[in-house]
């Protein structure tokens, strides 16, 4: 993937030092949210590193591996043209901004959150926080309504960890392979409906 | 910490801190993080019930209200919302005065951060031979669900952590409905109820 450039991105690719300060202007522009929106604009469309088509497969990559969806993008973004260095650059700069942000804010709440005014706006922003946790399951329930045996999946894993308090990592060690097996494609006999993310 | 009051903090959350001197303390933090990267499934928020385990029941890092809040902090905050790790690991740092808890939330950061980068670097350099694997697909198709299992978990963990009155319940549901038929700002509902707690309609 990083052979040929496409066309429509610059013959230059972005050194170490410009990965740094792309990230960090998504960064920045980002802030109140559509952080992916914004990697796109900035990368695709002002800067011209990359087409559309190879974003769009980044999104795909950053989606399937372990870690934050948007790091793993701009690590997929450092990585495509600088490997390992380009990949730590990008991520120092999706981070710098709102890390260093977020530690003053951390610093403020563990010296002040006693402090029975802050406790108040605190235990109403904890219930609206509690909601945004609420929906993350119903976002992306539709993908799989229409196939029953993701839907046994995602109540045995709900119930396991709700109610038995089975803990993450032997849960997806366990169910993990056994879901794998269950998907895995058999050319010879018509695939499981197929999840909307194609 | 007086360790009256470490008695007493254990006694109501039933964690058992560990006495470890301010190094030790860090290298725990950071190995635990390091060991959970690899399974920060669907984005990371799948590992927020572990979170709330290691740091609550597990280590004495915080009370399960200051969970509550921390996580409502990472949420408010611009950028990426797993850094809430940042924030964990500074809550582990704090008895040991604001300094050890900067140095611990930045371990605890890139301890969460480093095996998912690493792995994710060799993915995108190996991504034409992986894409069309039966691994590939297999993984994809069978995670999924499971993800969607842990997120329903981590939604009610949540919602029993905050541990509002019944307005604060009824704002919560409010809100999850919200988040999924419109696409207001999620920073609008914190803010409006943040001033129901003001105004003490929502307590906990």
């Amino acid at each position: 993937m990083t052979e040929s450039p496409a066309p429509g991105t610059t013959p230059s690719p972005p050194g170490l030092r410009q990965l740094f300060t792309g990230m960090l202007m998504v960064a920045l522009s980002a802030f109140g949210g559509g952080l992916s929106a914004w990697s796109q604009r900035i990368i695709v469309e002002q800067r011209h590193w990359m087409s559309n088509e190879e974003f769009l497969t980044g999104l795909t990559v950053a989606r399937l591996f372990p870690g934050p969806n948007q790091i793993n993008m701009a690590v997929y973004v450092g990585t495509f043209f600088r490997g390992l260095p380009g990949a730590l650059a990008a991520l120092a700069g999706m981070l710098l901004v709102p890390f260093t942000l977020l530690m003053g804010v951390g610093l403020l709440y563990f010296q002040f959150h006693t402090l029975p005014a802050l406790d108040r706006v605190l235990a109403g922003v904890v219930a609206a926080a509690a909601g945004m946790a609420l929906s993350m399951g119903f976002k992306i329930l539709d993908q799989y309504w229409k196939d029953p045996m993701a839907l046994v999946l995602a109540a045995v894993t709900f119930v396991l960890m709700t109610f038995f308090h089975v803990r993450l990592v032997p849960l997806v060690l366990v169910a993990g392979p056994l879901a794998m097996a269950w998907y895995w494609p058999r050319p010879s006999h018509p695939p499981a409906p197929q999840g909307e993310r194609r | 910490m007086p360790a009256v009051l470490i008695a007493v903090a254990s006694a109501a959350t039933s964690c058992t801190p560990m006495r470890l001197n301010d190094l030790g303390h860090l290298l725990q933090v950071m190995g635990t993080f390091l060991g959970l990267s690899l399974f920060s499934l669907g984005g990371g928020n799948t590992l927020l019930t572990e979170y709330h385990h290691l740091s609550v029941e597990q280590y004495c890092w915080l009370r399960p209200s200051q969970f509550a809040d921390i996580y409502a902090l990472a949420e408010a905050a611009p950028g990426p919302s797993s850094m809430i790790v940042g924030l964990l690991g500074m809550g582990a740092g704090w008895p040991e005065g604001p300094g050890w808890a900067l140095l611990s939330a930045y371990g605890a950061e890139i301890a969460i951060l480093l095996p998912s980068t690493l792995l994710m670097v060799v993915a995108c350099l190996s991504w034409n031979r992986l894409r069309d694997s039966p691994w590939r697909v297999a993984f994809e198709r069978g995670l999924g669900p499971i993800t969607l299992g842990i997120l329903f978990a981590v939604g009610v963990k949540i919602l029993k952590t905050a541990d509002t009155n019944a307005a604060g319940v009824v704002v919560s549901l409010l809100v999850c409905v919200l988040m999924l038929r419109t696409r207001i700002s999620p920073l609008w509902f914190m803010a409006v109820a943040g001033g129901l707690g003001v105004f003490g309609l929502i307590n906990r």
